[in-house]
């Protein structure tokens, strides 16, 4: 945007009011955010409608309209709801498991020391290497998605679970023993209360992963549920109900991680005073 | 000081971690024995690593001396007593989690307190203290003072007779430890609980004890006692007399070949040669 | 607590790890021996492990290896590349960072495999699509810890820096660099496994070769002791690989 001083000097209202919106959007980031969002879909848009063959990548605009024929394909909201269905059960069946599995590693000096480089081992494993197996053994149905995402999602609870039971600071038991806790009182009062941030990182953390495992599951199912739509999609050159699909899938993603993060920021108030203090 | 007089006797208390041949054998104490009068504020000062805050926890039950006994009352002690000894320790020892009001009823709770009491206590504590208008508030939000402020206010509330304070000021500034240091003396005057402290700080010890246990390095034991003979509330004024000024220098002379002796040990001391090259 | 007592302690903990690896593999023998478990399901490990001498042995796990291996040095190199460079570019303004940081972190926070049905329509089933999708996914965390490496070095090195006259290009080289570098390592390591992970997932899902792809085409004939004699060599691969890649990351950090 070039202002010469002679167009400044010969009206300076355009570059007062130029001036006055680059200023607002310096003080408000948010704003530019959304503008290199929707720069960039427009470079989307621009790209797939004459940079690249229409059957490759079609442009957002066509996308967006094309929603209603996306979801009136017979099976289509079928296969959504029943990936909702899987990423709810996985959800919770790693927090049921992971958070009394991550107390009974952490709250024992003896069973962390045995069984926590288990769990780290399991943890370093690649397991899209034995996505087949549980395929396999739990068939091409909702179970094996809810597995590999419970297998996914387990972990980083109990990882977390544990690392808030262990770090708590000596002083604070202490201070506890020395008031006339007993062993109930101090895990009810001070042990549990220091975990619930970490528990929360940890849900925050195994939702990213139960998306992962069962996103995974999903799609490698080529003959039912997502998979079976990504793959016609794919093979038909339907890049527009493709990206429709992976557009909805995203969305979906997006606002359960929100979810979690939210419930995490509220529980984890007490967290981030501690940590602006030590700053 | 008469039999009956006595809050805390330490018998010979000696103390330590591991096994001798260990590699981190330390033997902390040494033969320590103390009678520390009812109502009286007694300071432990001593180089790092003399055993006083060892000595600190023996005394409230927290650690099991290794020989030696403690008497509290006429029982022996043999582990937490929450209903004669509360602690103030040197900081973070507040549940960041709760509020201030929930970490003073928490310990209210811990202590045994009947519920319907439990709000009322802790109010009246926080505000001795001067924390009445902070009481929702998060130890995170507060300042380094007022959070020791509200361990102190913590103590309090649990009414024991005796209070042991390990280096309670230790994390702060040094504007800050004065006004507390004067506050603690005002508000202990009107209380006669038996004050066990232990500092770092010379000042701070002349200022608040009514006695002085110096210590020796490690192996720590009782060096010399030092009585500091002056009314509480102790006047800020206190701190320019010449008394004070005695005092304080005694302490030094007491004190400075020993912090010498225990830092050579723990190997800080620069050599000469060190210096050299 | 004495030092006997915990010396005793942790040999108990070892003994409980190889009672638990041991008792695993007992159970597994026993399931397809004794158990009568469909070796359909679970093969006998007798014959995985035949298996995997054999493959190893053959060199047939060659060509998948050396196909899963290109594609993840090459979208490591891609995404290394641009992370590191990205990463500065951004980190040299406040104002950016606070622009493209939450934006980069919320698109990383969406499972991005989402996208392979996308590149495979666009690049195809070979290694291109695979390459895109690994350097897509290992360029974010790249990025962020750059940024936190070089955007958050501690203001006071800068500053005494610059109060003893450091040009920029001074300051680059030995404040900021150095600061940066134990964040950026990490960001690398990271990068690097994920971009291993993302390739083995784009090849058990769409592919014509590599390592994920042998696996799932085993499965798909039902070959079990095979496909679990490859399960254990990618799992080792990538044990090894990420070894190595830890290895590299702590040298780089000592100095």
């Amino acid at each position: 945007m070039n202002v010469s001083v002679n167009a400044a000097a010969a009206d300076p209202r355009p570059a007062a009011f130029y001036l006055r919106i680059v200023h607002g959007i310096k003080r408000r980031p948010w704003i530019a955010r959304l503008l290199v969002i929707a720069a960039l879909i427009l470079m989307w848009e621009v790209a797939a409608r004459y940079l690249v063959d229409p059957m490759f990548l079609s442009p957002p605009s066509r996308v967006a309209t094309s929603f209603d024929m996306l979801f009136a394909t017979p099976g289509v909201p079928a296969a959504l709801q029943a990936t909702l269905w899987e990423l709810a059960v996985a959800f919770l069946i790693s927090v049921v498991i992971g958070l009394p599995l991550g107390l009974a590693i952490g709250l024992s000096r003896f069973s962390y020391r045995s069984f926590m480089p288990i769990v780290m081992l399991l943890y370093g494993t690649p397991q899209i290497t034995i996505l087949p197996i549980f395929i396999l053994y739990f068939g091409i149905g909702p179970a094996s998605k809810i597995a590999f995402g419970v297998s996914h999602g387990i972990f980083p609870i109990v990882i977390t679970v544990v690392a808030g039971v262990q770090n708590i600071k000596p002083i604070l038991l202490t201070s506890a023993r020395s008031m006339g806790a007993n062993r109930w009182q101090i895990f009810r009062w001070v042990v549990f209360p220091h975990m619930i941030p970490s528990f929360f990182a940890g849900m925050r953390l195994g939702m990213t992963g139960v998306l992962l495992g069962v996103l995974l599951a999903e799609l490698y199912v080529s003959t039912a549920g997502i998979g079976y739509f990504t793959t016609m999609f794919t093979q038909n050159f339907d890049s527009t109900r493709l990206l429709g699909l992976i557009t909805t899938l995203a969305a979906m993603a997006v606002i359960l991680n929100e979810a979690v993060r939210r419930a995490e920021l509220h529980f984890g108030r007490w967290r981030r005073f501690e940590a602006g203090r030590q700053a | 000081m008469t039999a009956n007089n006595i809050a805390v006797k330490i018998r010979n208390v000696s103390h330590q971690f591991g096994e001798k041949g260990d590699r981190h054998h330390v033997q902390a104490l040494q033969q320590t024995s103390l009678d520390i009068a009812r109502g009286e504020l007694l300071c432990l000062i001593g180089p790092s690593g003399c055993g006083k805050s060892t000595l600190l926890n023996i005394i409230g039950g927290l650690v099991k001396p290794t020989s030696g006994t403690v008497e509290i009352g006429n029982t022996v002690v043999d582990g937490p007593l929450p209903q004669e000894i509360a602690f103030v320790f040197q900081e973070n020892a507040l549940f960041p989690w709760n509020t201030v009001l929930e970490n003073v009823m928490l310990g209210l709770m811990f202590q045994g307190v009947p519920r319907a009491e439990r709000m009322a206590r802790a109010q009246k504590s926080l505000a001795a203290v001067g924390l009445a208008d902070f009481m929702h508030h998060y130890p995170g939000q507060l300042s380094g003072g007022m959070r020791q402020r509200a361990a102190l206010a913590r103590a309090l509330s649990l009414q024991t007779n005796i209070l042991l304070m390990d280096e309670p000021f230790g994390a702060l500034d040094e504007q800050t430890r004065m006004i507390l240091g004067e506050d603690l003396s005002v508000l202990l005057a009107r209380s006669g609980k038996t004050i066990v402290f232990v500092t770092h700080s010379l000042g701070e010890a002349v200022f608040l004890a009514d006695r002085v246990a110096v210590f020796s390095a490690r192996p720590g034991t009782i060096k010399d006692v030092i009585a500091v003979d002056e009314p509480h509330p102790r006047k800020p004024e206190f701190v320019t007399t010449d008394k004070f000024t005695t005092l304080r220098n005694k302490l030094y002379t007491l004190l400075h070949d020993e912090i010498r002796r225990a830092a050579a040990e723990a190997g800080e001391r620069p050599t000469a040669a060190d210096i050299a090259t | 607590m004495n030092d006997r007592g915990s010396r005793r302690d942790r040999l108990l903990s070892r003994l409980v790890q190889a009672a638990f690896v041991i008792g695993l593999l007992a159970l597994w023998y026993l399931a397809t021996t004794r158990w009568g478990v469909s070796h359909l399901l679970l093969p006998n490990p007798l014959l995985v492990w035949r298996e995997f001498v054999d493959v190893l042995s053959s060199g047939e796990f060659l060509p998948d290896l050396a196909v899963t291996l290109g594609e993840l040095a090459i979208a490591f190199l891609i995404s290394s590349f641009s992370g590191v460079t990205v990463g500065y570019l951004i980190s040299r303004s406040q104002y950016l960072i606070r622009v493209f940081e939450p934006l980069l972190a919320g698109i990383y926070s969406i499972p991005i495999i989402l996208f392979l049905p996308l590149y495979v329509l666009l690049l195809g089933l070979g290694p291109a699509s695979k390459i895109a999708l690994g350097g897509t996914i290992s360029f974010f965390p790249i990025v962020l810890s750059t940024i936190a490496g070089f955007g958050y070095v501690e203001r006071i090195y800068i500053t005494a820096a610059r109060s003893m006259g450091a040009t920029y290009y001074q300051l680059f080289r030995y404040v900021l660099l150095p600061a940066a570098l134990p964040v950026i390592l990490s960001g690398l390591r990271m990068g690097f496994t994920v971009a291993l992970l993302s390739i083995l997932g784009s090849e058990t899902l769409a592919s014509l070769a590599g390592l994920g792809h042998r696996i799932v085409h085993l499965a798909e004939s039902m070959d079990m002791a095979r496909m679990f004699a490859y399960i254990v060599f990618a799992v080792a691969i990538a044990a090894l690989l990420n070894t190595v890649v830890s290895a590299l990351e702590a040298r780089g950090k000592r100095r």
